[in-house]
């Protein structure tokens, strides 16, 4: 690896001198062993702009789709943008007025997405981590996460289908069994406003458990050994050993999991599009299904710009926070010793 | 564990736990599966047989679901009537058309931002993260309208860069930290013989061929499974998979044996992808912060 202080390269030296002296031309000059060598060609740097060459392309294709966009993004939510509806006139901050203090149903979509959010995290990391345990070192451990992990495989809108075939009040398997149990009466639980969110809740625990085992096994490969021999020694029991040492050492973990599955639940909608659409009586209109409805079944693109931007933001709070995480578990990144 | 051979010592309360854990993994298990397991069943049934149900309450009944004779006439009619020939060729061209643009650029910029150091190169960073996280549908409406006055919309070239929002930045950031772990010298040494800075660029490329032939894959499986971008951007001209399997599902007749065939057909290729590309599953699921 190559050690690096101050954006030059120092290690390696050694290693190109021997590699220069491999290849070039050896002489003996009145006995003398001479090696000739033309010492500008010797630890070469390309210059930097090289490398912002190479850079180039992809800032300027990534500006072009997201910065671009994003600038949009702002004039449109300062504007009355209706697709079909005349010329887009200027409305200042009319779009997030009215957001703030006249639309229901955006702090409704807020506090359904926090709700949705926490009830499936809480049921994912329970059931994720409980696997995790049992999973970690049994004999058969690669061939169970590998069956567990085939429903992330799945595109979410078949997901959603398959599940609004199993929920199905007149032909789904899984609405019988319901039934049967003495749990739901005749109608789907997608179709009453009681139990809707806990059906879309259901299909992404389904769906992304599997994530939270496999980061937490990765986590639990990495507890340090020696303390938990420490900890035997001191008498201490498997389910001792798991909460005194095992747990706080999977948190950084779990934090990463939560985050990334709750920023998830920001960009994907298409399982609550598909199984109630953000119904019965908006039960389940988390926002991101609100601003698909209000930006592209109304059309109304300026009022959505509004609404994407809030959601943007706190997107972009989390995503911060997010990639501090990312120096921590491994201090993966901070060996590389180029981000000082 | 090492130790666990010194103070293995079966209490009937540990006992009683090891069964416990092996339920549980018996009852996720069959959890997991059962959904799939019903979807590519009942794409095997004819209508009337996949609405057999046993009455409520009658748990014997449950054999019922294996009472039918196999048809593979959903599959044809996908194939035949329905145009899903050219609704896979759509999706494999997005998906593909998306990665490869987006590995190409990725790893060239990835090794360059691993290479050197400059002022704002962590907020650069943060931009280009940022855009990976930033949410679908919000990205969509700013999208839209640009794509609209260009008359991207509904062209499979519009969907490719649709695509790239999330996939590129996803390459960039991944590949970066795979590049990080080659060392310099490689390319000095290459230099020093005389190689030019871009062969010498090009000789590191197969200490990371795995990972570049990952995450290729990877971006292909977040593509290939995207129903938002398609269903507004797609719509019309460039129809994909997830699209096309949602518009059988029709306020009066929703064709349930063509739709399970559909999933099946949109999900057995990416479950193979998965199997293949195992390894980097988890590095590449949560951006890099994890691995295995």
């Amino acid at each position: 690896m190559a050690a690096r202080t101050g954006g030059r390269f120092d290690l390696g030296r050694a290693a190109t001198a021997d590699a220069a002296a491999a290849v070039l031309p050896v002489r003996h000059v009145a006995g003398v062993r001479t090696i000739d060598y033309a010492p500008a060609r010797l630890n070469p740097q390309p210059s930097r702009s090289y490398y912002f060459w190479m850079m180039a392309p992809a800032i300027v294709v990534l500006a072009a789709i997201s910065l671009y966009p994003f600038f949009w993004l702002v004039w449109m939510s300062l504007h009355n943008v209706e697709v079909g509806a005349g010329p887009d006139t200027f409305v200042g901050f009319a779009n997030f007025e009215r957001l703030f203090t006249r639309d229901r149903k955006f702090w409704n979509g807020w506090s359904l997405l926090l709700q949705y959010s926490a009830m499936c995290l809480s049921l994912q990391i329970v059931l994720g981590v409980l696997l995790a345990v049992i999973l970690n070192g049994s004999r058969y451990e690669k061939i169970l996460v590998t069956v567990i992990l085939m429903p992330m495989m799945m595109a979410p809108v078949i997901a959603g289908l398959v599940w609004y075939y199993l929920y199905n009040s007149t032909f789904g398997w899984y609405h019988w069994l319901l039934q049967s149990a003495g749990i739901l009466g005749e109608t789907s639980i997608v179709g009453s406003t009681s139990t809707a969110m806990l059906g879309l809740v259901i299909v992404d625990v389904w769906q992304w458990t599997p994530l939270i085992t496999l980061i937490t096994l990765a986590g639990m490969k990495r507890v340090p050994r020696d303390q938990l021999e420490a900890n035997m020694v001191d008498g201490a029991g498997e389910l001792r050993n798991f909460f005194a040492i095992v747990l706080p050492n999977l948190y950084p973990f779990l934090l990463i999991a939560i985050l990334l599955r709750f920023m998830d639940n920001f960009r994907f909608i298409d399982v609550a599009l598909t199984l109630t659409g953000g119904g019965p009586a908006d039960a389940t209109n988390i926002l991101p299904v609100y601003l698909f409805d209000v930006s592209f079944q109304y059309f109304k693109l300026g009022r959505g710009a509004a609404i994407a931007l809030t959601l943007l933001l706190v997107t972009i709070l989390l995503g911060m926070l997010l990639v501090r995480l990312f120096e921590g578990p491994q201090s993966r990144r901070a060996d590389m010793g180029s981000e000082g | 564990m090492a130790s666990r051979d010194v103070v293995a010592y079966r209490s009937p309360l540990t006992t009683a736990l090891h069964v416990a854990a092996g339920l549980f993994v018996a009852v996720y298990l069959a959890w997991t599966i059962l959904p799939i397991f019903i979807m590519f069943v009942s794409s095997f049934k004819d209508l009337l047989e996949a609405f057999k149900l046993p009455a409520v309450g009658d748990w014997g009944g449950v054999l019922v679901f294996f009472d039918f004779t196999p048809t593979a006439k959903h599959y044809f009619n996908l194939f035949g009537q329905l145009n899903f020939a050219t609704y896979f060729r759509n999706s494999l061209a997005a998906a593909l058309g998306s990665a490869v643009v987006s590995v190409v650029l990725g790893s060239m910029c990835a090794y360059a931002l691993s290479r050197i150091d400059f002022r704002g190169k962590k907020d650069l960073f943060f931009w280009i993260i940022s855009t990976r996280m930033a949410p679908v549908v919000a990205v969509m409406v700013p999208l839209y309208a640009i794509f609209r006055n260009l008359e991207l919309v509904g062209t499979l070239p519009g969907l490719i860069l649709a695509y790239t929002t999330f996939n590129l930045p996803f390459a960039i950031w991944i590949l970066k930290g795979f590049f990080d772990n080659v060392p310099y010298a490689i390319e000095e040494a290459q230099m020093c013989d005389g190689a030019t800075r871009l062969q010498a660029f090009r000789s590191i490329l197969p200490l990371v061929a795995p990972g570049i032939g990952a995450f290729l894959v990877l971006c292909v499986l977040f593509a290939w499974n995207d129903f938002l971008f398609a269903s507004i951007i797609g719509s019309g001209g460039a129809k994909t998979l997830p699209v096309a399997t949602r518009e059988l599902v029709q306020p009066q007749n929703i064709q349930w044996g063509s739709i399970m065939a559909a999933g099946v057909v949109t999900t057995l290729p990416m479950m193979l992808l998965g199997l293949l590309i195992r390894r980097y599953l988890v590095t590449g699921l949560t951006m890099g912060a994890v691995r295995e």
